[in-house]
């Protein structure tokens, strides 16, 4: 990070017309990008304003997209386009108040061929008293408070010399925006109980910083560093690069005390491993550090000096990488070996993860099929026959193959019991009832009691427009269905999951487990899951790899 | 809902309280610039009982709590996004304060504010 000092000189010579102004907004948007994830992560709670980062980045980047064709030199009509870019693509609060700022600072130059230091000064004013007249009762330890900081920054660092240029009053908005928002805890108390600092005025943050590192010179495109959520953070990848010489991988759990320095704590870890991540929720943070053998200690000796730790993992990472290697990816599902005179069960089930679950529950053997593809009664014939018993038990996980179910169970010479199940949920929880060893009509009965002791959920995005049930949905749009009725037309996965639980009364139940389909990233529904968990704070939240197709996601309500 | 049973006796939140969290929390959102009562019979009537809830209501749905807000938003800022914020605050603050579930909170825009014009 090394100022090009030349560089800067020769800024300083130039004027600042329409197209430098385009130039800084760009570079603001692209640091306000890349820190994306740091703002996002200083969220106090998942309402009000859920995703502060992501907003503020969408927002200025509608800005930019107004005006990043335009050849405009005035810089007055310039900043006019940002201000309408950012008016148009305002979302969420944050989103909305920078908006403001823009606006503000528009009408201030809207006249001014080219930016000085007094015509910046004065749009910062202008920016703090439009974004605060868009509010009856201004809440202080905001982004609000933080533009109030520039404003009255830098018309003080103008006042303080005799002669200053356009970047000057830059460089001390940087500071008094770095300042203001350090001061933020201290003005907002549930902002200081979270132990952090205002994510909005983080974002304004670094929307200026990116332009004075335009000016410097220097790189936006790399994070200072960054935060995961913890649920998002993915050790499996981490080890698959491992390096030469590192060979131990430390995990620490901890909870910080005092005053958290992130930039400090990576410049640390940098100088003893690599692959360093770091993670946070609810207050506790995560550490992820590859180092080699002889410094394997020195990671927790320097968290210990930080806060208190509360888990620590090590692992030799040669002796995995082996055992890896040894099992390489497609782990063949291993199915319950059953003996010949007890109950095996078959199911239809959709994808491999959710084969996978049925496996470890103790299912004989699995046939691929569900939605849109019904295994054949020959399939489930086969998987009949090729078991060592003549106890069978069938459970068709879909309403469609049911009806396959019975005829195969009509076919064969094997005593063949049918379990009802519809959904996947229920042949989950119809396994649960499973006793090997029993009659095979007793079991079966059982099994089909518990079917109804679980709430089935299927997300997915609807091919045409209909309404069913007095649900209306538009082609392309999530639907949700309970136990097979639509129930919820969404505009998004998230909303649809959040939709389908109210529908499920998911606050009378204790479990909810999320099956992802073979479209859904892991991490996506790692993200998802956090929101339930944030909606439904005393269900236990689960979320498991389905593999299914077309449905985003299966959810069990039990 | 609204209602709950202890050994001691029964706690009632009337929608009136609901309303008057209601009305700070949309205060507060960002691009508001006032409340409107929903008409002007309705208006007379706050305005007469000083009502501290003026353009909010709150009805008892059954088992939910459902809030109705008249707003009126600042010229020149994203509408939706304001409303849609408006909703969202006041969700929170609703249910942390009661710890009951909000059904459905309309949010109506009644009129926009233009404090400058450029």
């Amino acid at each position: 990070m090394a100022v090009n000092t030349a560089r800067v000189q020769k800024l300083r010579k130039r004027q600042i017309d329409g197209q430098s102004l385009k130039r800084l907004v760009e570079a603001g948007m692209t640091w306000l990008r890349t820190n994306q994830q740091i703002v996002n992560a200083l969220n106090v709670f998942p309402v009000p304003d859920g995703d502060t980062g992501t907003n503020m980045s969408l927002t200025l980047t509608a800005a930019y997209n107004e005006i990043k064709d335009s050849g405009e030199k005035h810089l007055g009509k310039m900043a006019n386009l940002v201000a309408k870019g950012a008016l148009m693509g305002a979302r969420g609060n944050s989103g909305v108040i920078l908006s403001q700022l823009w606006r503000g600072f528009a009408r201030a130059v809207q006249d001014h061929e080219t930016l000085d230091a007094e015509t910046l000064v004065k749009a910062f004013a202008e920016s703090r008293d439009t974004a605060y007249k868009g509010v009856v009762r201004p809440v202080e330890g905001t982004i609000l408070t933080v533009s109030k900081g520039i404003a009255s920054g830098t018309e003080a660092g103008l006042a303080s010399a005799a002669k200053r240029d356009a970047i000057d009053i830059l460089e001390i908005a940087v500071k008094s925006a770095d300042e203001s928002v350090k001061q933020t805890p201290e003005l907002l108390p549930v902002l200081k109980q979270a132990g952090v600092v205002d994510s909005g005025g983080k974002g304004l943050f670094f929307i200026l910083e990116g332009m004075l590192r335009h000016v410097y010179g220097e790189a936006l495109d790399t994070p200072l560093i960054s935060v995961h959520a913890l649920s998002a953070m993915n050790f499996e990848n981490a080890m698959q690069e491992v390096e030469e010489g590192q060979d131990y991988e430390v995990v620490v759990d901890f909870f910080p005390q005092g005053e958290f320095d992130l930039a400090k704590f990576y410049g640390r870890l940098e100088e003893m491993g690599t692959s360093i991540q770091v993670g946070e929720g609810d207050g506790m943070y995560r550490m992820h550090i590859h180092v080699p053998l002889e410094k394997r200690y020195e990671p927790i000796d320097y968290v210990m000096e930080l806060g208190t730790i509360t888990k620590v993992a090590m692992e030799n990472l040669l002796a995995q990488m082996d055992d890896i290697s040894k099992s390489t990816q497609q782990q063949p599902i291993k199915f319950n070996a059953v003996e010949p005179n007890q109950i095996g069960v078959v199911v239809v089930s959709p994808g491999a993860g959710l084969s996978r679950i049925f496996a470890s529950l103790g299912v004989a053997a699995v046939v691929a099929g569900g939605q849109t593809m019904n295994p054949s009664t020959q399939d489930i014939l086969a998987a009949f026959e090729n078991l060592p018993t003549d106890k069978i038990i069938i459970l068709p996980n879909n309403k469609n193959i049911v009806m396959a179910a019975n005829q195969a169970k009509d076919v064969t010479v094997k005593q063949v019991a049918v379990v009802p199940s519809r959904t996947v949920p229920q042949g989950l929880a119809a396994m649960l009832a499973l006793q090997p060893d029993g009659e095979v009509d007793a079991v079966a009965e059982k099994m089909t009691k518990a079917l109804s002791a679980v709430k089935t959920g299927e997300i997915t995005v609807a091919t045409r427009t209909v309404e069913i049930d007095g649900v209306s949905v538009k082609d392309g749009q999530v639907i949700a269905l309970l136990d097979g009725k639509l129930v919820v037309s969404a505009g998004s996965v998230e909303e649809g999951c959040l939709g389908f639980l109210d529908k499920a009364s998911a606050m009378e139940h204790e479990i909810i487990t999320l099956f992802y389909g073979q479209d859904m990233q892991r991490n996506e529904a790692n993200r998802i899951a956090d929101i339930v968990r944030a909606k439904y704070p005393k269900q236990e939240v689960e979320v498991q790899e389905g593999g299914q197709p077309h449905y985003q996601f299966i959810i069990s309500v039990e | 809902m609204g209602e709950d049973t202890t050994s001691l006796g029964g706690i009632h939140i009337s929608p009136g309280a609901i309303a008057t969290i209601a009305y700070h929390a949309t205060l507060e959102s960002y691009g508001v610039v006032g409340l409107a009562p929903k008409n002007i019979a309705d208006g007379i009537v706050k305005s007469i009982t000083r009502d501290p809830a003026r353009g909010v209501t709150v009805r008892y749905n059954g088992e939910d709590i459902d809030i109705e807000i008249h707003i009126i938003v600042e010229y020149g800022t994203r509408i939706n996004s304001v409303a849609e914020s408006v909703g969202n605050t006041v969700r929170f603050h609703v249910e942390k304060a009661l710890g009951l579930r909000v059904n459905k909170i309309d949010v109506h825009v009644a009129g926009l504010r233009i404090s400058d014009s450029d």
